[in-house]
């Protein structure tokens, strides 16, 4: 598995080091600085999610957790430990790369530090607190704003609705997702995105919510 | 013994010859008027202390020696007026009507006592038992306090398991006696003995007192054998409170069981849940390293010619077909290992665009609309497994609307529930099938598993609705019920 994931990534042009242990990897990346780290949460040795636990503030890659696991819940776990996306095995070469691809923009995006995030015509600027769809502005009470202003700083990665809970509502929220559901259904109302085929928030199903780049 | 009982009675006599001869001393000074009142004091002293009988005694004997010494002509036992014999009668009165009152203060006092004296002994046994961390050891505890009940013979405590007797404590019971207990259970009818009213009563059915008396309780049987004596009323009422806590500690013993039993089961489905995630990682693990492979040797920069890029594309396509009749087996065998179902409130419209989402690749070059208005009311569903449902549907319906058909999927509530659908413009479904599509492995393809309708039935049945199979005009359709949620319009904001 890892041999042929290291040809399949050398053939579209990534520098690849393999760490065949926890440890190994934790060495690898203090090492040598990638800008993107492949977690096998299945390792030998040292637990995938302690493994997570020592990496994330380690290093500043973004974490891509590969699991065998179809569960959500290993999913929301390594999400809420700080990874910054999740793909379950099997996997083909080409989805993996589009995610790191897309791991790899987002990074890029948040250290521009813009203060304006898009989602095709929907505008969020941080700086203003204004939110416009095709311009027009949309009045949102201060919990949806919130709410969507997270999404907005994580653009295009899950974030679980224990996250969202904790930060839009506070610790005691946390577990309620029927809040969460709540005001992102009013949220779409609002920017006139249809949850049967949503162009903004994204349902990611037992995970949580994710704004579409 | 005896001579002891006439003690009171002599007391009498002594002191109404001492009352007299004090009364004759004081005489003797001086001519005091009524000092027969003096008797009075005695009789009510009497009366007090030892009861009726000899407070009369005392009476008569005062009367005949006050008429005797005092009254004249004296040294005669003659009566002359009406004033006398008034005088033995108020004596006689106040004898019977102090000893009485006396009488029942004593048996007030002394039930009193015994009442206190069993609450602090069943108090005591109450505490001790309860506090015995094995039910067992709290049943020996009353079995033994029950045994030593005088006119208690035998006690013990069985316990009733599949129609068989098992003595959990006290005395023992031969094997027809505990046949007898269990019949006794069984009928929930007591036999010898009942109990009611906070105390035992024999039978008058009882034939033979030798035999052992059954009471049933909820959890158990009381067994008791009476010896000679009939136990006193304190004593009944005893008896009658520690088959009440018996009753009580047999209701603990099975709460307990009962517990240790949900943990098994509770525990065997976690087992079975570690080994459906040991088996599906075994199983997925190859798959998942022939896809990384066989996917990466797809690159142009791999070298492979059109002709064998081509042969990897379709090696990896088998290999996905072979994952996903994994993961459908697998999902499979999690709903018949009979999976918790994580139940949230849930709008249709948002299952369907998640689902949507994940099939997109399938559903590319047909034409989908969702007919799911705002207003349809939340679902009480499992979002992975109904999803589940959902992409399985919209998948079938892909491979069987003709290339740029239609598929629709929507949703109208009906009958206090959600009914949604999936349907396409493909063939129709011949009517012979239209109830067999749900059986696992029945398949109209050739490289069908059989398994998505299968595993659509089985999350929708979980979930307490319907799933059917039906030609419309443009072509099959699949209907299936889901519950509402119980959401009130609060919320958090």
């Amino acid at each position: 598995m890892q041999r042929a994931l290291r040809a399949g990534l050398q053939y579209h042009d990534f520098d690849v080091r393999t760490a065949g242990s926890g440890q190994d990897a934790l060495r690898e990346s203090a090492a040598w600085r990638p800008d993107v780290v492949l977690l096998d949460l299945g390792l030998p040795g040292m637990d995938g999610f302690e493994t997570l636990a020592a990496l994330r503030p380690a290093t500043r890659a973004a974490i891509i957790v590969v699991s065998v696991m179809p569960g959500e819940k290993d999913k929301v776990r390594a999400l809420d430990a700080g990874a910054d996306d999740y793909v379950v095995k099997p996997f083909g070469t080409e989805e993996l790369v589009a995610r790191i691809r897309a791991v790899l923009r987002r990074q890029a995006d948040v250290s521009a530090g813009e203060p304006v995030v898009r989602s095709a015509d929907l505008e969020i600027d941080l700086g203003r607190r204004t939110v416009t769809v095709k311009g027009r502005p949309v009045r949102l009470t201060p919990t949806e704003y919130e709410l969507l202003r997270y999404l907005a700083l994580h653009a295009g990665k899950p974030v679980t609705h224990n996250t969202l809970l904790r930060q839009v509502w506070g610790e005691y929220a946390v577990g309620d997702s029927y809040n969460t559901r709540y005001v992102v259904a009013q949220i779409r109302k609002k920017l006139g995105d249809d949850p049967s085929n949503p162009r903004y928030i994204v349902t990611e199903p037992g995970v949580g919510y994710r704004l579409a780049p | 013994m005896i001579a002891r009982r006439f003690v009171p009675y002599g007391i009498a006599v002594v002191g109404a010859v001492a009352v007299t001869a004090a009364i004759g001393v004081v005489e003797t000074y001086a001519k005091v008027g009524g000092l027969s009142a003096v008797y009075l004091l005695l009789v009510l002293w009497l009366g007090a202390t030892y009861g009726r009988w000899p407070a009369v005694t005392a009476s008569v004997a005062a009367f005949l020696l006050y008429d005797f010494f005092f009254v004249p002509p004296v040294g005669t036992f003659s009566v002359r007026g009406p004033s006398e014999l008034l005088e033995l009668v108020v004596l006689l009165a106040v004898a019977l009507v102090t000893s009485q009152l006396a009488a029942s203060l004593r048996r007030t006092q002394a039930s009193a006592e015994a009442m206190a004296t069993q609450s602090q002994a069943l108090y005591e046994l109450a505490i001790a038992a309860l506090q015995a961390p094995e039910v067992a050891n709290a049943l020996s505890l009353l079995s033994g306090r029950a045994a030593a009940i005088p006119g208690v013979k035998r006690f013990a405590i069985a316990a009733v398991v599949d129609g068989k007797g098992e003595t959990l404590a006290g005395d023992t019971f031969s094997a027809d006696e505990l046949g007898q207990a269990v019949r006794s259970f069984e009928s929930r009818r007591p036999v010898g003995i009942s109990v009611s009213g906070g105390t035992v009563r024999a039978m008058r059915t009882h034939p033979n007192r030798a035999e052992p008396a059954y009471v049933p309780l909820d959890s158990g049987v009381a067994v008791i054998e009476l010896g000679e004596t009939t136990p006193s009323t304190d004593d009944a009422r005893m008896l009658a409170a520690l088959i009440g806590l018996a009753g009580l500690l047999l209701d603990r013993r099975r709460a307990a069981r009962e517990s240790t039993r949900a943990d098994a089961l509770e525990e065997s489905n976690s087992l079975k849940a570690a080994i459906l995630s040991s088996v599906s990682h075994e199983l997925k693990s190859p798959i998942a390293a022939l896809r990384a492979g066989l996917t990466a040797l797809v690159a142009p920069r791999a070298g492979l010619t059109p002709e064998q890029q081509d042969l990897t594309r379709d090696m990896d396509r088998q290999a996905t077909r072979l994952d996903h009749m994994v993961g459908d087996l697998l999902a499979l065998a999690r709903l018949e290992a009979g999976v918790e179902l994580h139940r949230e409130p849930h709008s249709f419209a948002d299952l369907v665009g998640a689902s949507l989402r994940q099939v997109r690749s399938e559903l590319h070059g047909h034409e989908v609309t969702v007919h799911a208005s705002e207003d349809l009311p939340a679902v009480d569903v499992d979002e992975m497994q109904v999803g589940r449902v959902l992409t399985n549907l919209l998948e079938n319906a892909a491979e069987w609307a003709p290339a740029g058909g239609a598929i629709s999927v929507g949703a109208a509530e009906r009958d206090g529930q959600l009914a949604a659908w999936v349907e396409n413009d493909g063939p129709a479904i011949a009517p012979t099938d239209l109830d067999r599509v749900f059986d696992t492995f029945w398949t109209r393809r050739m490289t069908g598993t059989g398994l998505g309708l299968a595993i659509c039935k089985r999350v929708i049945e979980a979930h307490g609705g319907t799933i059917r199979a039906e030609n419309m005009r443009r072509g099959p359709r699949f209907t299936f019920t889901l519950p509402l949620a119980q959401v009130a319009t609060a919320h958090a904001q």
